[in-house]
């Protein structure tokens, strides 16, 4: 069915082309900036590194870090987007770029879900006092005197004896 | 969302779709240039995927360096004043020299790329080898920054706490020659010692800030090894553009050797506050 | 409607062979000589290479295996004391994960058939692929040294405070390990490129053929996932030479970051096993069930899925470890999060065979097996997320039964179900059928009595990697270890099967299984640019509806449909509405 064959392929002037660089011979074509443009680049990465080192002389107590974070991310920015062209090239390299740092944060952040958070122990599920003795429920852990406060807290503001689990 | 995926990258052989191709033909140049690899159909086919390839690369390397990151966020975070204290024996000055060294050569090997673009033989590789240079300074820098370590006994792991240590503190207290643990015993951390550092200040030092620079050592080591891979390659896309290898038409080397260049300078953008910046000022 | 546009008779194909070999002529004769195979470009060569290698890593693994269960066969010292009982269980996960299972189905088969079935001439990257393979044989080099100079008893995941204390080889090892993640991550890189960039024209995402989904979903795993593993593997060195305490609490380490390390990549590293597995299955329901696979793209959204979920549950492995109770509820819940992609595979699958034709081939036998053992590991995996269940279940022998049947139950089975498919296009020759089959039923039985008993006495509480056991477990290993007595049989008849088509077997017609899918289409064996004339599609690989009978035909010989003599003539039209 050679009349069905131009519909199953894609358009050969597709916007794509433009950023793919290709010309109708396949040759390649890219978008060259000039040498200024570069060197105004360069310019605004030397003001931000000046930026970040003089801040880095003031105590802004947690903030130090974020602050030091969201100005070498600029940097990089500028880096990636001018100096290595992503900004006029095809945008799955720059998806392919940014992945890297989407699992990147998945690894630190649930990473940290644990180191951040070692020795809080859920006190419903540790310590059980059992409500009618006040004393620890059988299995489980010896019960501690936060999880008798807890449940002590809960009794206190009218709520029913024997609590639902 | 799957029409725009199919836009993304466009495979070079639907261009010519409404023709079946016979198989190419090695040797015709207007149709075949040398520098086009048999299984790609058109240079264009072949830039795209060189470049996406690499990336590809570059976003493995930001996961390898990441795992670093992952381990200094980590452990910053349990031992913040640690890193607050330890950081005070890295010299600012040299670290901030280090950054706009690498940003120079940032600038110039983005110049070397748009030089090969123009066809600009001889400017290409006149900032090749300026990028080169700042890196062999950049090098030259850190055996520096290294050497004042060694001599202060700020050593990773067994080797800290070297008899050089005892000569920065000034209260007299004797640190002995090595602050490592003995694996056997099950004796408590001994006790934070005063220290001298970069800008002449009595600071507190934990035998704990072992940790900070071994981890400062792996880092700068690791990113220190792909400043020497980043010359040879540079080296490498030298000689081939001196051959007269590259042209408007071709330089695919010469702008991934230049994206592998711009990695090494993105990690440094990164390893510098982190390292050199971020702590209590004093 | 015909699936591959030819020009008309006279077409320019008679052109001379450059350095590579002649295009037209069968991959395997184009060019002789063991210079040609050493510095071949061509992805089926590599593939084959890494065929040949794989397969002998199975075999050492395999004889790991065997000896760790002839050692538990009775108890106390059977054939071996118990540190060199570790070495045993250690090199047998170590070999057959790192050196086996992972390259399998992506280096071996995907190399081969990831180009033809996009109809391409080769990957984006060939010398890649060409240095992926050679790194591949420096990993598997340092770590038969690290064999040699000593081996490793920690078990195949390193785990610290031992890996970093142990005297034994543990920085040659792990080195070798690091130097294979390279491999991996080259073969990863090349697929995702060669799929971006080179589908031949009517070749849209959406109707690529199953198999390459499931390519580019491990190559997405292999390239985020491994460079991790890299890192762990640096940092577990650099502890050992430097000391540096990273790991190590005495110096304010934390021994179990380097588990999150390790299972930051060991996790998503399953998938990369178990995807490309699916992907084969996909394959041969397809075909033997004549129909057009269900839910097609359902199917290749599953397995993106399973790639991306997949770097959510790594802490599933640490929840005994010490991590703190909020992360094993985060985890927890993301682990039964991940379960769906799989069944939304096994539907679709099951879907498929409803109303189909079936033929039952020794391949669909194995995608048979596939679907029933993965079902057993996929829901006993379930038990292992729950975590009231997992404190009692965790190192036990539960764990390895479970991990056996989603890796060998499953990735194995769809390997060698994959292989006794393709040979005919990889070799030209043809298997014989009636002792592939006995082959399989020697694997399924020999399989299942291997571990069944596993998942009993593991809830019984026996626990794992340990040299020596209580009286009771006794009928439980014996069993077992009978079993695998069972298994190596037919896994040697299979191998045998396999083999003895090279040099006994019929020369294979060009599609013997009748199916519609692209790779099907061309020479059996194909031709070294895999195509007679640049391939246009005009329908999916599962169009059982659109293929034109002669498409479908077996045959008369093994070449291309309107190739003959150096001639492509065009293809008649022939419609089957």
């Amino acid at each position: 069915m050679a009349a069905d064959l131009p519909h199953t392929m894609e358009p050969a002037d597709s916007g794509a082309s433009a950023s793919t660089g290709a010309d109708a011979h396949g040759a390649v074509h890219v978008h060259i900036a000039s040498s200024r443009f570069y060197v105004g680049i360069f310019a605004a990465l030397i003001c931000l590194t000046i930026a970040t080192v003089k801040v880095s002389y003031y105590d802004f107590g947690a903030a130090n870090i974020v602050l030091a974070l969201v100005i070498a991310t600029m940097k990089a920015s500028l880096v990636a987007a001018f100096f290595m062209h992503l900004r006029h090239d095809n945008l799955f390299n720059t998806i392919a770029f940014l992945a890297a740092f989407v699992f990147l944060g998945i690894f630190i952040l649930l990473t940290y879900d644990d180191t951040g958070y070692r020795g809080q122990v859920d006190n419903d599920y540790g310590g059980k006092i059992d409500p009618r003795t006040g004393q620890g429920a059988a299995g489980g852990e010896p019960a501690t005197s936060a999880t008798a406060d807890s449940v002590a807290a809960e009794k206190a503001p009218g709520a029913v004896v024997g609590k639902k689990e | 969302m799957f029409r725009r995926c199919r836009n993304m990258v466009v495979t070079e052989r639907t261009k010519m779709a409404n023709v079946s191709e016979p198989l190419q033909v090695p040797g015709h140049e207007e149709s075949h240039p040398d520098f086009l690899q048999h299984h790609f159909d058109t240079p264009a086919q072949q830039f795209g995927a060189a470049k996406l390839g690499m990336w590809v690369f570059i976003a493995t390397e930001i996961l390898m360096f990441g795992g670093l990151f992952c381990a200094y966020a980590i452990w910053r975070g349990q031992d913040p004043k640690v890193f607050d204290e330890a950081h005070h024996f890295l010299n600012k000055i040299l670290g901030a020299s280090n950054t706009i060294v690498l940003l120079f050569s940032s600038l110039t090997a983005a110049l070397a790329v748009r030089s090969s673009q123009v066809g600009k033989r001889n400017l290409t590789s006149f900032y090749l080898v300026v990028t080169i240079a700042c890196a062999c300074i950049f090098l030259v820098i850190k055996y520096f920054e290294y050497s004042h370590k060694f001599h202060l006994g700020l050593l990773p792991g067994h080797c800290f706490g070297h008899p050089g240590l005892s000569a920065a503190i000034q209260n007299g207290e004797e640190v002995g020659t090595c602050l490592r643990m003995d694996v056997n015993s099950a004796s408590v951390m001994p006790e934070w010692v005063r220290a001298v550092d970069e800008e002449g200040h009595v600071t507190l030092l934990s035998p704990r800030a072992n940790m900070f620079f071994g981890l400062y050592f792996v880092m700068t080591g690791l990113h220190g090894l792909h400043v020497v891979i980043g010359m040879s390659i540079l080296l490498w896309v030298l000689y081939k553009n001196v051959k007269g290898s590259f042209s408007p038409a071709y330089f695919t080397p010469v702008d991934l050797g230049a994206l592998y260049w711009h990695l090494v300078d993105l990690v440094w953008i990164y390893l510098f506050p982190l390292l050199y910046l971020v702590g209590k000022p004093e | 409607m015909a699936v591959v546009d030819i020009p008309v008779a006279g077409g320019a194909v008679g052109h001379a062979a450059d350095e590579h070999g002649d295009p037209h002529a069968n991959y395997l004769k184009a060019k002789s000589g063991i210079g040609s195979w050493m510095y071949t470009l061509d992805h089926k060569r590599i593939g084959l290479m890494y065929l040949t290698m794989v397969s002998i890593a199975f075999l050492v693994g395999g004889i790991f295996a065997l000896l760790v269960r002839l050692e538990l066969f009775t108890r106390g010292k059977t054939i071996v004391d118990a540190e060199t009982y570790n070495r045993f269980f250690t090199l047998h996960g170590a070999v057959m994960v790192f050196l086996f299972i992972i390259p399998s189905v992506p280096a071996a088969l995907g190399n081969f058939f990831l180009p033809i079935m996009i109809g391409a001439k080769d990957v984006a990257f060939p010398r890649i692929n060409m240095l992926s393979f050679y790194i591949y044989l420096v990993g598997v080099a340092i770590i038969l040294t690290s064999i040699v100079m000593g081996s490793v008893d920690t078990g195949w995941t390193f785990y610290t405070p031992y890996s970093v204390q142990t005297a034994n080889s543990v920085i040659s090892m792990t080195f070798g390990v690091f130097v294979l993640g390279f491999s991996s991550i080259l073969t990863g890189l090349n697929f995702l490129v060669t799929v971006h960039t080179m589908r031949a024209p009517g070749v849209r995402f959406a109707r690529m053929p199953l198999f390459v989904w499931g390519m580019y979903a491990t190559a997405l795993i292999q390239v985020l996932a491994t460079p991790v593993l890299a890192i762990t593997l640096l940092l577990l060195i650099a502890e050992r030479f430097f000391g540096i305490g990273i790991f190590d609490p005495k110096l304010g380490g934390d021994p179990v970051l380097f588990q999150h390390f390790f299972w930051f990549y060991s996790h998503p590293a399953v998938y990369i096993m178990i995807v490309p597995g699916m992907a084969i299955v996909s394959e041969l329901i397809a075909t033997f069930s004549r129909r057009a696979i269900f839910g097609q793209f359902a199917i290749a959204m599953s397995s993106i899925g399973l790639a991306v979920l997949g770097f959510l549950v790594w802490g599933h492995h640490l929840f005994t470890a010490g991590m703190s109770e909020f992360a094993t509820m985060v985890f927890s819940a993301l682990t039964f999060l991940v379960a769906i992609p799989s069944g939304v595979k096994v539907f679709n699958w099951t879907a498929t065979m409803y109303k189909g034709s079936i033929l039952w081939a020794s391949p669909m036998l194995y995608a048979m097996a596939f679907i029933f053992l993965f079902t057993i590991g996929g829901l006993t995996g379930l038990f292992l997320g729950t975590l009231s269940v997992d404190v009692h279940l965790t190192d036990t022998y539960f764990v390895v039964a479970h991990f056996h049947y989603v890796m060998m139950g499953g990735t194995v089975i769809a390997f060698l179900g994959g292989l006794l498919y393709w040979w005919p296009k990889m070799t030209g020759k043809m298997h014989d059928e009636r002792k592939a089959k006995i082959g399989f039923w020697f694997v399924f039985v020999g399989f299942n009595a291997v571990f069944i008993p596993q998942f009993i006495m593991g809830s019984r509480g026996m626990p794992r990697r340990y040299y020596d056991y209580l009286p009771q477990f006794q009928p439980f290993h014996q069993a077992s270890t009978i079993g695998s007595w069972i298994l190596a049989t037919g896994l040697f008849i299979t191998a045998y099967t396999l083999l003895e088509a090279l040099w006994k077997g019929k020369k294979a017609p060009r599609n013997p299984w009748n199916s519609a899918g692209y790779e099907w289409m061309t020479d059996t064996p194909p031709p070294l640019a895999n195509f007679h004339a640049a391939p246009v599609y005009t329908r999916g690989p599962y169009d059982y509806h659109l293929a034109t009978p002669e498409e479908l035909a077996t045959g008369p010989d093994g070449r291309e449909i309107g190739y003959k003599d150096g001639h492509v003539s065009a293809l008649p039209e022939h419609g089957r509405h």
